[in-house]
């Protein structure tokens, strides 16, 4: 794990709104370089918000974000610029279903980093491997499994070679038994050192990869520690009665 | 006696009487039903064929001694119906400009082509050639105004233009009126409610014959373009709609991925969110060619001699005006083969895209 001076990601006192509802509130959090952090909360507790401001799928309405050592602004260049350094992984996959995995992969490689075919196919290919279905590479999508298609949805975003990866609920929408492929694809990733945010209701993962846990509830973040204290030791009231819900049972 | 065929299936035999003679009443039904259509055939078969006059060498004269249709008709005046008032001379330049249009179809319907540069020589290329085929004054043909031509080749190109025209028009107007500044996409419904609210034949009037008053005479052109231009903003307006549906039928998931991935709006549009609207779309985009094929007859009202007129004309003048019905159905044929190859090839394109759904 590598970690420069400058943090990956700065977030300060950022608000957002939704009209008038107040969907994350003075937030703060600094990432540094090949964290791991996993979000968890209550449904509604501004996570997804969080990280889809990251990469300005939503646009906040007061305070700072810093990524890679880029502001974040209305400036669409500067949102292009830094999309294409962090990679995003969706609940619901996401896949163009008019393409093959492969056209999925090298879509963006070429159309964004320029990339020759030849370089974005060679480099799409390792990615298809890396995450185990380098055989599916010419099927469209809706011929794939659910676990299957998160996996290519990884390797679609890997093929750009990003810096961060946003997961948002990457095993929500899976059936059970598919699951455990995909987290071991995101253990895998972890293991290499990306810096990765991970919206996730998995707490064994948490446990396994995460450095530092974050709770939130109602927009705001309510505890961050690493994973043994956080759920070892839980600090505040909320967290105690979130974790005792979902690890009850 | 058995009927099953070989494999165990019912065989003809079995499925006919099981399906139409299963009960005394089915079967008196079925018998009835099958003699009326017989007699309707038969009628239809000695009208076009067997009592039907083909040729006209000896005038009309030889169709008022049958009851059969009257063929000689078409024969007399083939070249008026398909080719209007075009020069005598100069007809084969207006058969061979159809061909090229055919040729030009065929080609850019061919999954083969599909790229930005192929199609763009092919349609760009195609259209020259039928325009310069059309007017003349290049490679010693002589010029023929717009207002001479007629027939089948203008109907053609009416339709290939507003088509031409028209679809990027539409794809313009649908992606302004999804625009995120209100006031672009307030604007633009305005405008394709506008359009669509008022009858094809008042705009046509509008740009062929009050336009000019209003325009300049360096900026108002050629009737005839004006009226295809008319043409064009109509089956833009409700192409526009057409679209606009099979855009709303891509999850906003599509464009977030391709957000995340920094693709750019152009490429966005272009790589995601198009192709998958117009394979939405494709079905109701059909319908709207087929309409739009149609329309082109209304061109008639403003004085253009397309196929329906020039039909008019064929049987209008001298002595064949008995022989309307055998002039229509004659239209209605090429009219048929242009709308049903259409919707075969939509039928086509569905199977096609297909592919990547299950």
């Amino acid at each position: 794990m590598t970690k420069t001076a400058e943090p990956a990601i700065t977030i300060r006192s950022m608000n957002k709104f939704y009209g008038s509802f107040h969907a994350l509130k003075n937030i703060d959090l600094t990432v540094q370089h090949g964290e791991r952090i996993v979000i968890c909360g209550p449904s509604g507790s501004g996570k997804s918000t969080l990280i889809r401001c990251i990469n300005h799928l939503e646009a906040h309405q007061s305070g700072n974000i810093t990524v890679l050592g880029k502001a974040l602004d209305n400036n669409i260049l500067h949102i292009d610029e830094i999309r294409r350094d962090v990679g995003m992984v969706f609940q619901h996959f996401n896949l163009f279903p008019h393409m093959t995995v492969l056209e999925n992969c090298v879509l963006a490689p070429m159309l964004v980093r320029k990339w020759p075919r030849a370089k974005a196919e060679e480099l799409a290919m390792q990615y298809l491997e890396k995450v185990k279905i380098p055989e599916q590479a010419e099927k469209f999508p809706g011929q794939l499994s659910g676990g299957q298609q998160q996996r290519v949805a990884i390797a679609r975003s890997l093929s750009m070679q990003p810096k961060v990866l946003l997961f948002d609920e990457p095993t929500s929408a899976l059936d059970p038994e598919m699951i455990s492929e995909v987290l071991d694809v995101m253990v895998a990733l972890a293991k290499d050192g990306m810096t990765m945010l991970c919206v996730t209701h998995e707490m064994g993962f948490a446990r396994q990869v995460a450095d530092r846990v974050i709770f939130m509830d109602q927009g705001e973040i309510i505890e961050q520690n690493p994973p043994e204290e956080f759920f070892g030791n839980p600090q505040n009231e909320r967290t105690q009665k979130f974790l005792s819900q979902i690890l009850g049972h | 006696m058995a009927m099953t065929g070989e494999m165990g299936r019912p065989g003809l035999l079995a499925t006919l009487r099981e399906k139409y003679f299963s009960s005394l009443g089915n079967a008196a039904l079925s018998i009835i039903c099958f003699s009326i259509l017989a007699l309707i055939v038969w009628k239809f078969f000695d009208w076009a064929i067997l009592s039907a006059v083909f040729s006209a060498a000896n005038g009309p004269e030889a169709c008022k001694a049958t009851d059969g249709a009257c063929w000689a008709v078409i024969d007399a005046r083939w070249r008026l119906i398909l080719f209007g008032l075009y020069p005598h001379e100069e007809h084969w330049r207006s058969a061979l400009a159809c061909g090229v249009v055919v040729v030009m179809t065929v080609l850019s319907c061919l999954p083969y082509f599909w790229n930005g540069r192929s199609i763009s020589v092919i349609w760009i290329g195609g259209f020259l050639a039928f325009y310069f085929l059309m007017k003349g004054g290049i490679l010693g043909m002589p010029v023929v105004d717009e207002q001479s031509w007629g027939g089948l080749s203008l109907t053609v190109f009416i339709f290939v233009t507003t088509v031409l025209v028209g679809t990027p028009l539409s794809i313009l107007l649908a992606l302004l009126r999804r625009s995120e500044l209100p006031w672009i996409s307030a604007l633009t419904g305005i405008v394709i409610d506008s359009v669509r609210s008022l009858p094809l034949l008042t705009i046509l009037f509008a740009f062929a014959v009050v336009l000019p008053f209003l325009l300049p005479d360096w900026a108002s052109g050629d009737k005839l373009y004006r009226a295809i231009f008319g043409s064009a903003l109509f089956f833009a307006a409700y192409q526009a709609e057409i679209i606009r549906g099979g855009m709303q039928g891509v999850p906003t998931g599509q464009e977030e991925a391709a957000k995340s991935l920094g693709i750019r709006y152009r490429h966005r549009i272009q790589r995601i969110l198009l192709p998958q609207a117009f394979k939405n779309a494709l079905p109701a985009t059909i319908n709207q060619f087929v309409i739009t094929f149609k329309e082109t007859s209304l061109f008639i009202i403003i004085g253009f001699f397309e196929i329906l007129a020039s039909g008019n004309a064929a049987y209008g003048t001298g002595n064949w005006t008995f022989a309307f019905v055998e002039v229509y159905a004659f239209i209605a044929m090429i009219y048929f083969v242009f709308v049903f190859s259409l919707s075969r090839y939509g039928a086509f394109l569905e199977r096609r895209m297909d592919v990547g759904d299950h």
